[in-house]
């Protein structure tokens, strides 16, 4: 990767950055389009390239691009299925031997932008789609996620920032590094540094004595390995439920009562293994924990080991127990999004606390449409190549097509 | 060469007028163009503080980009009396009461594109669709508060991030509500991922891209863990996005809903770009298969590429006139024999997994499967061959091999 320029946001050049800082959005509002009329094919190439290039992937080599350039671009024709079903295209081609006596109004379609489809390789690359998805400020900044190790590619840490993304591809980045990158940045007054540093010392303190008091830890006991659990297991687990599942609803929603919910969140998932048939991938959503709970301990296993246990079956559930399950579920779910929604001041964060989103970067939003994104869990999914098709191109790039177009023939004449 | 001379020393030496208006008129000593950089930095900084001031904070419940601005920093689109709305009165125009939809909004036609005003035969417009969310969020707005302090919809104009760039402009992305009803529609009904997509306007890989990632967060819930909330709930205010018409409610009762993409895109095919001078007979019907044909030999029809072909069929049967019962089972036997389909494959991999052997491990696991060395073809090179062959050296440290990985297994 070559180094930083030393003149990155220099005033002299109007240089556009792949980021959302105020010197790239002047230049955008300065940018012009190129000089045609007093310059030679030659000098407007160069200047086409050099522009853009300082745009997309200025952080990669030049000779590594050019490895990378195709000149057949992708492109897309959006049909619609009634025309196809009715029409089997002859039409088009009949002539006045058909019977085709007045000509229609010529219709023209809107012209496709390839030439602003010149740089969709580099869309490709894992670090400008992290960018592209608004999860880091600029593409250098994504690029140092990767190779800091703050993003996974399909649930696999990926550390190459020029990893080609293919279709279907889900990658996500460390919220709390998203929250940075995207937050206001913090202002920190050297009192409040030296409060916070403090504070540090005595919490890492008090850590190192709880450890050194603390006897050597025995390991968790094993779960019980049956493959099906007995009734009487089984009742106990379902009052245990119950148990926390009123201490749940009586709790409120503050920092005290969220160990009672972790508690029962823990419950839960105890009772959940104790199945070994259900694999933790089918119930790993509240909702169908919920649903597994309920399906099992309302039709209890008679199947299994009934006999010990004739009589009432001792796990169903009733009605006003259903309903308190229901309600303890969701006030699982409530402080899940309690928790993350409450954006209260927190010194320890590396950004300005309450959150907001840093200045400028309302003038930077946008996500294209090869990219599917969840902001709630700062994950994406690459869902095709960038396409263009008729009137628009979905490369973002600030240029006009006219430097697009020299930009393409500059690497064209390689070819 | 003239000697160097400090600029301080003709200022140091003299105070009278006349010495004053000499040093001033003289030419530069300084090499440096520092007068020029000055005026460059002021340039800037009257920039932002003046027109450029408006991009710095969002707008409540409305987009922000450079292309909605004029040279001035005044918003195009805005009326005259209009006021931006401060941080604190935030609350009042975001967007709490999404769903309330009041006026009867026409939904994205699609069989406009055969009509042809502008657009050539067959072709779906992506204006179409998104004015159509536009004007959507429109009445939502209208509906809410006093006409002169809301924003009309954005034009296509007003949402260009890079105002040279007329062939680009930020499109809505899927509202929260939508992606729910999404994943619902899909995890809860079991409705295949094609049926989701033509319901919900959104495109195949879409609807598997939502549902994936709804799962995700799902399970994130489930363990407890902290969602980037308030950066959501900042972004999605700042980019257009397509609402969720909800049909159960009863204010939505006779609406379509709001088609987020084209779902039928039809690739470019390489072979298609050249244009071809094919003579033919006048009486021959010409028909699109034909053309096909004309570019390349294994070429489809369009309707047989684009991603959603079971849409013309179930046209063309209702083009032919038959009944609803008619066209129900031939619907059904369709669908039956692509399940059919879709299972034999399923069976066949899981056979061929069941073939290899497995050996767990902590991390990976060692899978081992039967291969023969002889395969290796008549350059001795070929894949089918494995292991490392005498004489042969290993290519990977050689110039030019790159060893960034080339997929990750989902």
């Amino acid at each position: 990767m070559p180094r930083k320029a030393a003149k990155y946001h220099s005033l002299k050049k109007i240089r556009v950055r792949q980021d959302w800082s105020r010197w790239s959005l002047f230049h955008l509002a300065n940018l012009r389009p190129p000089n045609v009329a007093t310059r030679t094919y030659f000098q407007q190439k160069w200047t086409a390239k050099s522009e853009t290039r300082a745009y997309h992937g200025e952080h990669i080599r030049e000779k590594k691009w050019r490895r990378q350039f195709r000149r057949d671009l992708p492109a897309v024709v959006p049909m619609d299925h009634k025309y196809l079903a009715r029409h089997d295209g002859s039409e088009q081609a009949a002539g006045r031997g058909a019977g085709a006596d007045t000509q229609d109004k010529p219709r023209v379609p809107a012209m496709t932008p390839y030439m602003q489809m010149t740089y969709w390789p580099l869309e490709r690359r894992l670090d400008t789609a992290i960018f592209r998805a608004l999860f880091a400020s600029s593409a250098r900044q994504a690029r140092q996620f990767v190779v800091h190790g703050l993003v996974k590619v399909n649930g696999k840490q990926m550390l190459y920032p020029g990893y080609n993304l293919n279709p279907g591809d889900m990658f996500q980045v460390e919220p709390s590094s998203v929250m940075f990158a995207t937050g206001a940045p913090k202002t920190r007054s050297a009192v409040a540094r030296r409060i916070a540093a403090e504070k540090r010392a005595a919490s890492s303190e008090a850590y190192e004595k709880a450890k050194a008091d603390k006897p050597s830890s025995t390991p968790p006991e094993p779960m019980p390995s049956r493959p099906e659990p007995t009734p009487a297991e089984l009742k106990k687990h379902m009052q245990s439920i119950m148990e926390s599942v009123k201490e749940v609803l009586e709790s409120g929603v503050g920092a005290k009562d969220k160990q009672k919910l972790r508690d029962f969140r823990n419950t839960i998932r105890k009772a959940i293994s104790l199945w070994r048939t259900a694999s933790p991938e089918s119930v790993s959503t509240l909702d169908t924990q919920y649903a597994f709970l309920q399906s099992r301990l309302s039709t209890p296993s008679t199947d299994a080991s009934a006999p010990q246990t004739p009589g009432p079956p001792p796990t169903s559930l009733t009605d006003d127990e259903t309903g308190q399950l229901k309600a303890a579920f969701d006030r699982l779910k409530a402080e899940s999004d309690y928790d993350s929604t409450w954006n209260k001041r927190d010194a320890s964060k590396p950004y300005m606390t309450p959150w907001r989103p840093r200045d400028y970067m309302n003038a930077f939003a946008f996500i294209p449409r090869y990219l599917e994104v969840n902001q709630n869990i700062c994950a994406a999914v690459y869902l095709r190549h960038p396409v263009a098709r008729p009137g628009l191109s979905e490369v973002p790039t600030p240029f006009p097509i006219e430097t697009g177009q020299l930009a393409f023939n500059w690497y064209l004449r390689r070819r | 060469m003239p000697p160097r001379l400090s600029p301080t020393f003709s200022l140091s030496f003299g105070n009278t007028a006349w010495e004053k208006t000499a040093a001033a008129s003289q030419r530069q000593f300084s090499q440096s163009s520092c007068r020029q950089a000055t005026l460059r930095r002021r340039k800037f900084y009257d920039w932002l503080n003046g027109p450029g001031a408006q991009l710095k904070e969002r707008i409540p419940g409305s987009t922000n980009y450079l292309g909605a601005y004029d040279r001035f920093g005044n918003l195009v689109r805005a009326s005259p009396g209009w006021q931006r709305p401060k941080p604190g009165e935030e609350k009042s125009v975001s967007k709490e009461s999404a769903p309330k939809v009041a006026k009867e909004s026409e939904p994205a036609d699609t069989d406009k594109g055969s009509e042809g005003d502008g657009t050539p035969a067959g072709q779906e417009t992506a204006d179409e669709l998104e004015m159509a969310v536009r004007r959507n969020e429109q009445d939502k707005k209208a509906e809410m508060g006093d006409a002169d302090q809301q924003l009309p919809p954005e034009t296509a104009e007003d949402l260009r991030p890079f105002p040279l760039n007329k062939h680009f402009r930020s499109q809505p992305v899927l509202s929260e509500e939508l992606r729910e009803a999404i994943y619902q529609r899909v995890k809860r009904d079991g409705v295949t991922v094609s049926l989701a997509s033509v319901e919900f306007g959104v495109s195949n890989e879409r609807v598997g891209a939502v549902v994936r990632l709804k799962q995700m967060e799902k399970e994130w819930i489930a363990q407890g863990k902290t969602l980037a909330l308030p950066y959501s709930k900042a972004v999605l205010d700042m980019i257009p996005t397509t609402p969720y018409i909800d049909p159960s409610r009863p204010e939505n009762k006779g609406k379509r809903p709001i088609i987020h993409e084209p779902i039928n895109d039809l690739p470019v095919h390489p072979a298609t770009r050249q244009q071809l001078f094919v003579p033919v007979a006048e009486s021959y019907q010409y028909t699109r298969t034909d053309a096909g044909k004309a570019f390349d030999n294994n070429l489809l029809p369009a309707d047989v590429r684009i991603p959603h072909p079971e849409l013309v069929q179930a046209e063309r049967e209702l083009a032919q006139g038959l009944s609803f019962e008619e066209r129900r089972r031939l619907a059904t036997e369709r669908y039956a024999a692509e399940k059919a389909k879709k299972d034999r494959e399923e069976k066949k991999k899981k056979a061929e997994e069941a073939a290899l052997k497995r050996i767990p491990q902590r991390r990976w696991d060692f899978v081992f499967q039967d291969i023969n060395t002889e395969r290796v073809g008549k350059n001795e090179r070929s894949e089918k061959g494995v292991g490392w062959r005498y004489g042969f050296p290993h290519e990977d440290r050689k110039k030019g091999q790159v060893k960034i990985p080339t997929e990750v297994d989902a």
